[in-house]
């Protein structure tokens, strides 16, 4: 609690001190000077049409994608399984950089080969617009909710949708009426995540609105942070946020409050999958072939091609080909090595600490005490809401005059006050699906509270830990927002050797992106192997 | 015990005094100084080494460069190899941001900083944040001082750049040579502009641009258009790739590292004249290791350390007779027609004034 309330607080009270030639003073000026400018208005409308968009196409994809490769039949599910979770590891702003490369109006790759080799006069949608950072965002966000939604979908039983069928329910109405209302609270975590994470990303909409000069709510508090900067309405703004974010937490809760949603119990079952018809295998296969092309084929291509050129002047060729971009940024940029030691250590421990945290919390917020866990629930998903510079400006007052300045721990305790609701939400998803009687049959018959955890509640959660741990484990690795003010000389990561890189020369973030993706790659590969071996056991 | 004791300690002293004057022949830093400041620089290395290190940052000088900046200091003092220089490439808005906690805070980890924004490092100068220190290469830049582009005692640059209309040549010709020309030089939404809500040396640029050129200037070239961008490494890759055709913001330190990979890029000096923004380099008051940060700014002054500056960033330089060895991207700073700016006298209210300006006239 003492993570969260602390930034949150130290946010509030930076928004409610104005400073004016006496000094400072406890004052609404900062809100007032917000809410009378229209181009707050215009950045909220902006931020929450792509926050709205890519929640509503992420949470579509997500399902869809999940459902097709857990409960179908589709020809290469297994391989679609790891391949939809690719362009989780490329983090937005890599996304959004290669969708530039690929999409520019004047230079894109795509827009070439349109024009150059196929000889049309066809224009690609504007990628410098809404639509274009919803687009990314939307393609980079759907892993997020395939993760939260895949583990109770798979647990689900397929007996509470054959009864539906068997009396007489077509498969539409099967979906709408019996699958989608059981795994709606797993689509609502994912929904929130997905909304809240997406609207407060700075970078996407830096690379892609605002060179259009479309104003977004967090590159108006980039803005507001720079030198002459106006801190007092960066903060308020960042309340305005927070307060939002408090708010559908609650709607949320209230939704799920008045209903059920336990897929799983006692009781033995086998998921079976689906038999598709051939147009349901084609269109299946159709749409796995869209996502992978446009959220890993296509970028990965386009960062490929332009990592291996000196400079970028909008197609590969021979006399500008060169391996010295990897060359550099692997072996002759110091920074490299300790960038990756530095964000391989926050993420495996931070992972870690955030998942206990996680399973802690969200057992006490299905289990515990009726009265108290709204209103815990609500304080540690504060963090959700905060946008990352902000709450990094938050934990650095907080931090800046104790030994943690300057020192890998303190990102890492951000790291975890941040992200670890989001672990919380996949566990407690998977959580509400599980039948108390489960746990009360094991108590019932003579099992104590922590031998009915390790062997009832734990394996049956284990999917969604490993799911939980996976997601912090990537976004950790590539997470900037929070880290860019609390870094210091020797705690840089990798997102901050990409920013400080991408003041150097395109080509070389595009190799340093290459290298992390296959870093994640590997890792998640390994995660795979250790993943069948826990399962098994 | 006298007869023995006399002639061991002459040779004692003899021994040191050679070793000492050995040591002055060897640093190129002591080639031609005056004894006291022979004796002060060799104080200062030998406090220097002691220190281990010193930490800079700056938001120019690319890695490639700081690696010959770093290997040229230590030979120039004679430092170990062991002896440590953390180098941080920074935006300008982080900068700012770190130095400003850092001193807030009292936790100072940085000991020198560079930064080309005059009017912010001045305003740390009159809080009292930035050691004084009277560097001898002070005295080579007496005529920038005397431009309000540095303060003598506390901060000279050890180079400036600025941003002027840019073009790739394989693309678009143009000949002009006022900033009026740019109108209609390419079509519209293809010239760029630097963002100036988002960094102070864009916003610096527009007050300085705005002595010459009037409100309607900028209205007419909002009217054209053009995407708002951050980076000056930005601004010359999409001049490269094609994306525009023209940067009203191009940095010439840009078209010269573009160009050494095979770019065609080009700028113009308007006659107009040119914002030139002085990368104000100073020590912070309670660095946390000070010799080594005075015997950094020394060298960054130097004739040596100018010229490996100007041949890696080809950043324009403040040093009196100095010949660039890149005239053509890095001109004397003689030969530019500057605007003149106060940058002392400009306060923070006011930068916050020019940008509402711009914001109102962009509409970003």
């Amino acid at each position: 609690m003492l993570l969260v309330v602390g930034p949150f607080l130290a946010t509030v009270i930076r928004s409610l001190l104005y400073w004016d030639g006496d000094g400072a003073a406890l004052s609404l000026q900062n809100f007032a000077a917000l809410f009378s400018d229209p181009r707050f208005y215009q950045a909220v409308g902006n931020t929450a049409l792509c926050g709205v968009g890519a929640t509503i196409i992420s949470c579509i994809l997500g399902f869809s994608l999940a459902w097709v490769v857990s409960r179908t039949d589709m020809p290469g599910r297994r391989s679609f399984e790891i391949l939809n979770l690719v362009p989780f590891f490329l983090s937005p702003y890599v996304g959004a950089i290669s969708w530039i490369y690929l999409a520019a109006p004047n230079s894109g790759i795509l827009q070439t080969f349109l024009a150059g080799t196929l000889g049309t006069s066809i224009q690609l949608p504007l990628i410098y617009s809404i639509g274009g950072v919803t687009w990314v965002l939307s393609l980079f966000y759907t892993p997020y909710v395939y993760l939260f939604v895949i583990a109770p979908m798979r647990q689900m039983d397929g007996a509470l949708e054959d009864a539906a069928r068997v009396h007489g329910a077509s498969f539409w109405y099967t979906l709408r009426h019996i699958t989608i209302p059981l795994l709606l609270p797993a689509l609502l975590s994912s929904a929130l995540v997905v909304f809240v994470t997406s609207a407060g990303l700075f970078d996407v909409p830096l690379a892609m609105a605002a060179p259009k000069g479309i104003r977004t709510m967090p590159t108006e508090i980039f803005s507001l942070v720079q030198y002459p900067s106006d801190l007092g309405r960066a903060a308020s703004f960042g309340v305005v946020v927070m307060s939002v974010t408090v708010l559908l937490t609650l709607l949320q809760r209230r939704f799920l409050d008045r209903r059920r949603f336990e897929t799983v119990t006692g009781k033995g079952y086998r998921p079976r999958p689906i038999v598709l018809r051939p147009l349901g295998r084609a269109a299946a296969l159709g749409l796995e072939i869209v996502y992978i092309g446009s959220g890993v084929v296509l970028p990965v291509v386009a960062l490929l091609m332009v990592s291996f050129s000196s400079i970028w002047t909008g197609q590969l060729r021979p006399a500008t080909m060169t391996l010295r971009n990897y060359e550099y940024v692997a072996f002759g940029y110091r920074l490299t090595q300790q960038a990756i030691l530095n964000s391989l250590y926050l993420a495996l421990v931070g992972a870690t600490l955030g998942v206990g945290l996680a399973v802690l919390q969200a057992y006490y917020l299905n289990r515990g005490n009726r009265k108290g866990r709204t209103i815990v629930d609500l304080i540690l998903s504060l963090p959700l809401g905060i946008p990352g510079i902000i709450l990094g400006l938050g934990f650095l007052i907080l931090a800046i005059r104790t030994p943690l300045y300057s020192t890998l721990s303190i990102i890492l305790i951000a790291y975890i006050a941040r992200f670890f609701p989001f672990a919380t939400r996949t566990v407690a998803a998977m959580l509400l699906a599980i039948n108390p009687e489960l746990e009360q049959s094991a108590r019932a018959s003579g099992a104590s509270w922590l031998q009915t955890m390790r062997y009832v509640l734990v394996p049956l959660l284990l999917p969604a830990i490993i799911a939980a741990w996976l997601m912090l484990f990537v976004i950790f690795i590539r997470e900037l927002g929070a880290t860019i003010l609390l870094y210091a000389q020797g705690t840089e990561t990798i997102s901050v050797v990409l920013v400080i890189l991408s003041e150097h020369g395109s080509t070389y973030v595009a190799a340093l992106a290459i290298i992390q993706l296959v870093m994640l790659l590997g890792a998640f590969l390994l995660f795979r192997a250790t993943r069948a071996s826990l399962v098994q056991a | 015990m006298k007869g023995t004791f006399a002639p061991a300690f002459l040779s004692i002293f003899t021994a040191l005094g050679i070793a000492v004057d050995a040591a002055a022949q060897e640093l190129p830093a002591l080639q031609g100084a005056a004894p006291e400041e022979k004796a002060r620089v060799l104080q200062l290395v030998e406090d220097a080494k002691k220190e281990g290190g010193l930490t800079y940052w700056d938001v120019v000088i690319q890695p490639e460069t700081n690696d010959k900046l770093s290997a040229q200091f230590r030979e120039y003092y004679g430092l170990p190899a062991s002896f440590k220089v953390n180098y941080q490439l920074s935006s300008t808005a982080n900068l700012v941001t770190r130095v400003e906690q850092e001193i807030g805070a009292d936790r100072v980890t940085i000991d020198v900083a560079a930064i080309g924004s005059p009017t912010w490092v001045f305003g740390r100068v009159n809080k009292g944040d930035v050691l004084a220190y009277a560097s001898p290469q002070y005295r080579h830049y007496a005529s920038t001082f005397e431009r309000g582009m540095g303060k003598d005692g506390f901060f000279a640059f050890n180079g400036a750049y600025l941003f002027v209309p840019m073009w790739d040549s394989e693309r678009t010709t143009f000949n002009g040579k006022s900033w009026k020309d740019v109108f209609g030089a390419v079509p519209a939404g293809r010239m760029s502009i630097g963002d100036a809500t988002k960094s102070v040396t864009y916003l610096d640029t527009y007050a300085g641009l705005r002595k010459v050129l009037d409100l309607e200037y900028f209205k007419k070239l909002a009217e054209s258009k053009p995407p708002f961008l951050l980076r000056s490494e930005q601004i010359a890759g999409r001049l490269v790739s094609g994306e525009d055709l023209m940067a009203f913001t191009g940095m010439p330190t840009r078209a010269y590292q573009y160009n050494q990979k095979g770019a065609k890029l080009k700028f113009m000096l308007p006659e107009e004249g040119v914002v030139l923004l002085p990368q104000s380099m100073f020590i912070l008051k309670k660095a946390p290791h000070p010799n080594a940060a005075k015997l950094w700014i020394d060298f960054m002054l130097s004739e040596r350390g100018q010229e490996a500056l100007v041949r890696g960033e080809a950043l324009i330089s403040g040093r009196a007779g100095f010949k660039s060895p890149l005239p053509e991207y890095a001109p004397s700073m003689d030969s530019l027609k500057i605007i003149k700016i106060d940058w002392e006298s400009v306060s923070t209210a006011e930068l916050q004034k020019m940008r509402e300006e711009w914001t109102r006239v962009f509409n970003p």
